[in-house]
């Protein structure tokens, strides 16, 4: 019988974090994984908390994480554990030679593809705003034939913002796609990361823009993590690029799972792809393995510990039924509105939380689930990202800033 | 929740300028009957005005289950109304080629349906004219894979599925080339008279408040639910009890055929395919005011629970939303209540309440528009003294694209595209929108990937005059209405908007809030399975990751 | 509940799927798995049309595989496909390709035949024959050879052992590439199981499926079915050293039809490596390997990924003394069954294999392993490198 020490069940940041966390500590760590998270759906920035209760932007979110209240996983994870995460995922960004830029003490807004800001704290450099502060033209650049990014609409909505009130000017880049399916956001970075394609938008961009100016892009700069094409579109353009927030497909969430991926393997970490997890082997309120169901047979993955990453509604981790909320592995206790007419409020974007994003599993500081009375369920167990209880990542503006606290302290506690 | 920014200043009574518009009918309600009116009476010459307060088919036309009866759920109760269906559907499958889809219809009947009620129903069948075959349960199986193998007895009939939205556009743009005119967003607010004779009406606009008196001869009030309160305008009453309807859309078509249980009418028990998804329908209860259409959780579970008698494996289809409409039902007795109320209608014409040039429809079903627009008209071109006879019933709503433009089209159009589209546009639109195509390939892109809507579409639906909002340009093309609920083709018809132009598409949060709002509504009563996951979706999209409601403050310092 | 359904409902329209599809990622001429899968499904369901770009999925699974909901894109895919073809005919070239077992068996039962055959195929694509009919005449078509599997094995003398296996060696192992067929038979004796052929399998159906001959393959299903419902009963294992057909028995058959027994058949059917991992699991496996000082780089075949159950091969060669193993983790080789091979694709092909070439070219190494037989020509094809089985290699070690 084989054994992991850690078993990871979700390969979303969460559960990526946690196995880089876990196999760092010298455990050997198993992923299952089934499909591929989030990440490549919801972008690459590490949101940590924009914006308290009341919904006002907060100053930062350090500030933001001494207010939160008990239940929310941070507290649960506390702010050394916040810290030593985010101290842990720089350094992967570093090795990696894709380098995350940000701290806890500084609120980052970055614009999006809406022309609004959104406050995060760890971007990639693609995503780095300093230079738009003192710039006087800002170019607002879009691609031919690319419907999911209107530059004019960017322009339009910034350009209204305190401190954004710049000179835009909008330009075009045409990658001469002329044939085929409608063009997407990875298209272009495709596109881009050949040297053709970085040749051709480099030409038709520096008979357009000044030197010194900041050009805001779709966020395209290829799909590799690294920083060559936005180096080598400086460089050649003497200007700023600073990419954007955009509608999925998101290229530099691709890059950030390209890198974390890289990392894992380069580590020796089993990832196991397609595998639903079904159900638990217990003995004596311990978790000795997990099976997989799929559509061959059962297989059964042993392990002194689990991790479980594997999302919320969305991702599978949760299921929702009328009325309540199942935890389907482990049938750990989540408690859910009886009424389902309680799970959403009835404005979308609702001055307040919304119920159903904050369902989940209720855990003790080192991620393990409890029950109703307090106790804690099953000792191995360990909880990371959408999962947990008590956040709703949406309004407050912690997406990936939970799933890499929580996944970094789940690891730290097995 | 749509369009949602009501004028609140009402500005002094004024007409624009010097010039008060002029109409000799004017036309209250943009639902299936006062479109109808508005073709008829602009067929036969009269110069006609329509006036919806909202968008076209905002009330009751577009929230019900689109069945174009056969006239078979009303063979037994009531033969009248069967007989009127079956002769509509006729009709209308004749000249409405472009908004009924002829998908025939069964009726089953189940172990615990009656018995008893299935022979009188063919002897009803038999008696209104309704062709109802019987075939063996095996042979609907092979039709209807999907369906029940508790199956008792089937029948098939002429049912149809017809599409309101189309209806009711095809029905205007029809009226248009006869000089109809139609201004939406427009409310009715007070009736005005000299000598109890009507001499105009006085309307708002519904987002700047502006208030203007239009001219007219005659009044017909086709408002539906709201009945009651445009006849209050004149003073008169005119009891119309609004009776809820909820309904469920499923993601795909779970049936080719429309699926009737062969029992009393009752609950959650017809399905109809619509182009690419099934709606079932529908329950009955009263209403606390027209607007009273938000759906209920309770209502859902109960019409799923009744539904799984049909298709056992309801529960694991895609719910994509549930919606709630306002039967306008009229009794003449306030006590009759629900399915137990008549459905067919009636004209009053309110001379009889000492009020001249003015008459109100009530009651009444979409299968019967037509003819319920018929004898309006007539009642109206009686007291214009217009002689010229009502055409409805032969000239077709629109023209058939020519096969050299279908065929031209299908160059541009992605695959499965075409055939939508032209019956959505008709042959005059698809001919602008397959020219915007040719000339700009960017024009061919998908806005919306699930209902398979185009930009030259999108652009050219946001562009007409009757477009205030997404959610109007939604209805004239399926945009968002397909599995993700908006949450692609949201950013991206609001990117187009911003490039348009248009006067309402400048507030470009607001746009985006107000669609996906809308979409909300039907989505928050059932939030479980993939509904809740697509929600989630959408809500990171738009509040996660665009933060298109954060408040933003001090940052750019 | 069932695991796969036919039905496009789960599907978010997320794009997951499109950032991981490596022909969209190659060419703009796929509309991508999103747009042809779940969301086509949707109107295929209510009206009659078709989508030209449906015949550029690969049926790689890389969608499947990084789908969050569980759609099981790539099938929706094929049965589009299958139902594309009630309205046209399928090219010549299709037909040879979808019909591989058919042409071998033509080629190898005439006197010299698989040398003529091959010598045919030379002269053909030299001719320009085979771009004619849509195949491409870059590449060649896999070389028959001189005596194939089954009529090697039938030769052998193994020794007998009360545990037995059943060996389904597919067509490519059988026609075009014995040897590991041959190599599988020694590693089983060499773990005291006695290895039974079943003369009576026919092709796994694969090959037809990709190209639209759905009812043609539902018959190469039933017949398989039968047999391997036969030594289920038996309670012998069905093992197979190829990783489509592995796939196709055990998931896209259950996928595609309503065959009975077929869930309970894919839990006696295993893939060679995995079968010898759990036998070492169990502390069963022969583990004196001799030393192998070389340096080897692994390509998981797209195939096996989608099977769940991990990389076994990468386990199952640490046994082995002085072996190092890379794993190239370098995407899908392009190849993808036929696909590589029809002329229209043979670019799209390359162009995703790129990634993989430069990753073996890279890294130095002499040998290249893979567990697929596709994989193994493009992987030679491309980057220029000899592949092998894992089976190969540790015969190998046994016999040293």
């Amino acid at each position: 019988m084989r054994e992991s020490d850690v078993i990871v069940i979700g390969s979303g940041f969460a559960g990526l974090i946690a196995a880089a966390a876990a196999d760092k500590r010298g455990k050997k760590v198993t992923v299952l994984s089934k499909g591929v998270g989030t990440l490549t759906i919801g972008g690459g920035t590490i949101d940590l908390l924009g914006y308290g209760n009341d919904g006002r932007p907060l100053a930062n979110p350090a500030a933001g994480l001494a207010a939160i209240e008990p239940a929310h996983p941070y507290k649960k994870i506390g702010s050394p554990a916040i810290y030593a995460a985010i101290k842990f995922f720089l350094a992967i960004c570093e090795s990696a030679g894709y380098p995350y830029l940000g701290r806890l003490e500084e609120m980052k807004w970055i614009p999006t593809a809406a022309g609004t800001l959104k406050p995060t704290c760890l971007v990639p450099k693609t995503m780095d705003t300093t230079c738009l502060k003192s710039a006087h033209t800002v170019y607002a650049a879009g691609f031919q034939g690319l419907k999911d990014y209107y530059p004019h609409l960017v322009a339009k909505n910034l350009s209204k913002l305190p401190g954004y009130d710049k000179n835009y000017e909008i330009v075009m880049v045409n990658p001469h796609f002329t044939d085929g399916r409608d063009v997407s956001a990875l298209d272009v970075a495709r596109w881009l990361d050949t040297g053709t394609g970085r040749k051709e938008c480099i030409r038709q961009l520096v008979k357009k823009v000044k030197a010194g100016a900041v050009i805001l892009m779709p966020p395209v700069l290829g799909t590799s993590p690294d920083y060559q094409v936005l180096e080598e579109m400086e460089t050649a353009l003497d200007c700023r690029l600073v990419e954007t927030v955009a509608i999925p497909p998101s290229v530099t969430g691709f890059r950030l799972r390209s890198m974390m991926l890289n990392y894992l393997k380069t580590a020796g970490v089993r990832i196991i792809e397609q595998v639903s997890v079904a159900r638990a082997i217990m003995e004596k309120g311990k978790c000795l393995g997990v099976v997989t169901q799929n559509i061959d047979r059962e297989r059964t993955y042993y392990a002194k510990n689990f991790i479980l990453a594997n999302g919320g509604f969305y991702g599978g981790g949760l299921r929702a039924e009328p009325g309540q909320a199942i935890e389907p592995i482990f049938n750990l206790p989540v408690e859910a509105p009886a009424k389902q007419e309680e799970w959403g409020n009835r404005q979308l974007f609702s001055p307040e939380k919304q119920s159903f994003a904050k369902i989940g599993i209720t855990v003790d500081n080192k991620m393990r689930p409890l029950a109703p009375n307090g106790s804690i369920a099953i000792e191995n167990i360990f909880i990371a990202g959408r999962n947990l209880r008590g956040y709703d990542f949406c309004f407050e503006k912690s997406g990936n800033g939970v799933a890499l606290a929580s996944g970094y302290q789940a690891a730290m506690s097995v | 929740m749509e369009c949602k920014t009501k004028g609140s200043s009402v500005t002094s009574f004024q007409g624009r300028g010097n010039s008060v518009e002029k109409a000799t009918v004017v036309v209250i309600g943009g639902g299936a009957t006062g479109v109808g009116i508005l073709r008829d009476l602009a067929m036969r010459g009269v110069d006609v005005l329509l006036l919806e307060q909202r968008d076209l088919v905002y009330g009751s036309s577009s929230r019900y289950h689109g069945l174009l009866h056969s006239g078979g759920r009303y063979a037994v109760k009531d033969a009248a109304a069967g007989k009127e269906c079956i002769e509509e559907n006729t009709i209308l499958r004749k000249i409405g080629k472009h908004c009924v889809e002829a998908t025939e219809g069964f009726f089953i009947r189940l172990p615990e349906d009656d018995k008893a009620f299935e022979e009188k129903w063919v002897e009803g069948c038999r008696k209104v004219g309704i062709p109802a075959i019987p075939i063996s349960p095996e042979e609907a199986w092979r039709l209807e894979p999907n369906l029940t193998r508790r199956i008792q007895s089937v029948y098939r009939v002429p049912d149809a599925a017809i599409d309101g939205f189309r209806m009711a556009w095809q029905n205007v743009a029809s009226a248009r080339r006869y000089g109809g005119r139609v201004r939406t967003y427009t409310e009715v607010i007070g009736i005005e008279q000299s000598n109890n004779q009507v001499v105009g009406v006085t309307v708002r606009n519904f987002f700047t408040g502006e208030v203007e008196k239009i001219a007219c001869d005659f009044v017909v009030s086709a408002a539906g639910s709201w009945a009651g309160e445009i006849a209050g305008l004149a003073g008169i009453k005119v009891h119309v009890q609004p009776d809820r309807g909820t309904l469920l859309a499923f993601n795909h078509r779970l049936s080719s055929r429309i699926i009737n249980r062969l029992r009393p009418a009752s609950d959650g028990d017809i399905f109809v395919p619509h182009g690419s998804i099934t709606i079932l329908g529908t329950t009955s209860s009263p209403a606390e005011s027209p607007e009273d259409n938000l759906p209920s959780t309770q209502e859902v579970l109960a019409m799923m629970k009744i539904g799984e008698a049909t298709f056992e494996n309801l529960g694991q289809y895609r719910l994509l939303r549930a919606f709630t409409g306002t039967r306008p039902l009229y009794s003449a007795d306030p006590s009759a209540k629900g399915r137990g109320a008549s459905r067919n209608f009636v004209i009053l014409d309110h001379e009889k309440d000492n009020v001249k040039g003015f008459a109100s429809i009530v009651g009444g079903k979409f299968t019967t528009y037509r003819l319920m627009a018929e004898k309006m008209s007539d009642l109206v071109c009686r007291q214009l003294k217009v002689t010229a006879p009502c055409r409805t019933a032969e000239e077709p709503l629109v023209e058939d694209p020519s096969p050299g433009l279908l065929e031209k089209a299908r160059h541009y159009f992605p695959a499965y595209g075409t055939e939508l589209a032209a019956s959505r546009l008709g042959a005059e639109r698809l001919e602008k929108v397959v020219q915007s195509m040719e000339q700009d390939p960017e024009k061919r892109q998908l806005v919306c990937e699930c209902e398979n809507i185009t930009l030259a579409e999108v652009e050219a639906a946001a562009q007409d005059s009757t477009s205030h909002c997404l959610s109007d340009v939604r209805r004239k093309t399926r945009l968002g209405m397909g599995t993700c609920q908006g949450a692609f083709c949201t950013f991206r018809s609001v990117g187009v908007a911003d490039s348009q132009n248009l006067t309402w598409g400048q507030d470009t949060n607001k746009l985006l809030q107000e669609f996906l709002q809308g979409r909300w509504n039907g989505i928050r009563p059932i939030l479980w399975g993939n509904t809740l996951r697509e929600a989630e979706l959408t809500r990171g999209i738009y509040a996660g990751m665009l933060n298109i409601n954060g408040v933003i403050d001090n940052e750019g310092k | 509940m069932k695991m796969y359904q036919h039905n496009p409902d789960n599907c978010t329209a997320c794009t997951a799927c499109v950032s991981q599809c490596p022909v969209t990622a190659v060419t703009r001429k796929f509309r991508g798995p999103k747009m042809v899968g779940p969301a086509l499904e949707r109107l295929r369901l209510s009206q009659e049309d078709a989508e030209p770009s449906l015949e550029y999925c690969s049926n790689c699974k890389n969608c499947d595989m990084a789908c969050p909901s569980g759609v099981p894109i790539s099938t929706l895919n094929m049965l589009a496909r299958a139902k594309s073809f009630k309205n046209r005919k399928h090219s010549l070239g299709e037909e040879l390709l979808a019909h591989g077992e058919k042409m071998a068996k033509l080629a190898v039962n005439l006197p010299g035949g698989a040398f003529f055959a091959n010598m045919g195929m030379h002269i053909g694509s030299g001719l320009g024959l085979m771009r004619m009919v849509g195949i491409t005449g870059q590449r060649s078509l896999p070389a028959y050879a001189a005596e194939s599997f089954l009529s090697q094995f039938k030769k052998l003398r193994q020794q007998i052992f009360p545990d037995k296996v059943v060996f389904y060696p597919g067509c490519f192992i059988n026609y075009n590439d014995p040897q590991v067929g041959m190599d599988f038979v020694a590693v089983m004796q060499a773990n005291r199981y006695e290895v039974i052929v079943e003369e009576e399998f026919v092709c796994c159906g694969s090959p037809m499926v990709v190209t639209g001959y759905l009812a043609e393959a539902e018959q190469h299903a039933e017949k398989n079915s039968e047999l391997i419902k036969k030594w289920r009963e038996k309670s012998v294992p069905v093992i197979t050293c190829c990783t489509s057909c592995g796939l196709m028995l055990k998931q896209e058959y259950q996928e595609l039809y309503d065959i009975e027994g077929l869930a309970e058949n894919a839990k006696n059917l295993y893939d060679a490596c995995e079968f010898l991992l759990l036998l070492a699991d169990k502390g069963k496996l022969n583990t004196q390997f001799a030393a192998l000082e070389e340096k080897v780089i692994y390509h998981a075949p797209c195939h096996l990924r989608a099977q769940g159950f991990g990389l076994p091969a990468l386990d199952l060669l640490e046994f082995i003394p002085g072996l190092t193993v890379e794993n190239a983790d370098a995407g899908c080789c392009g190849l993808s069954g036929n696909y590589g091979f029809k002329a229209d694709k043979y670019d799209i092909s390359m162009d995703i294999g790129e990634r993989l070439f430069a990753r073996i070219k890279g890294s130095g190494t002499a040998t290249a392993v893979s567990d697929c037989g596709t994989c193994r020509l493009q992987i030679a094809h491309g980057a220029g490198v000899a592949a092998v089985h894992p089976v190969t290699l540790l015969r190998q070690a046994y016999q040293r």
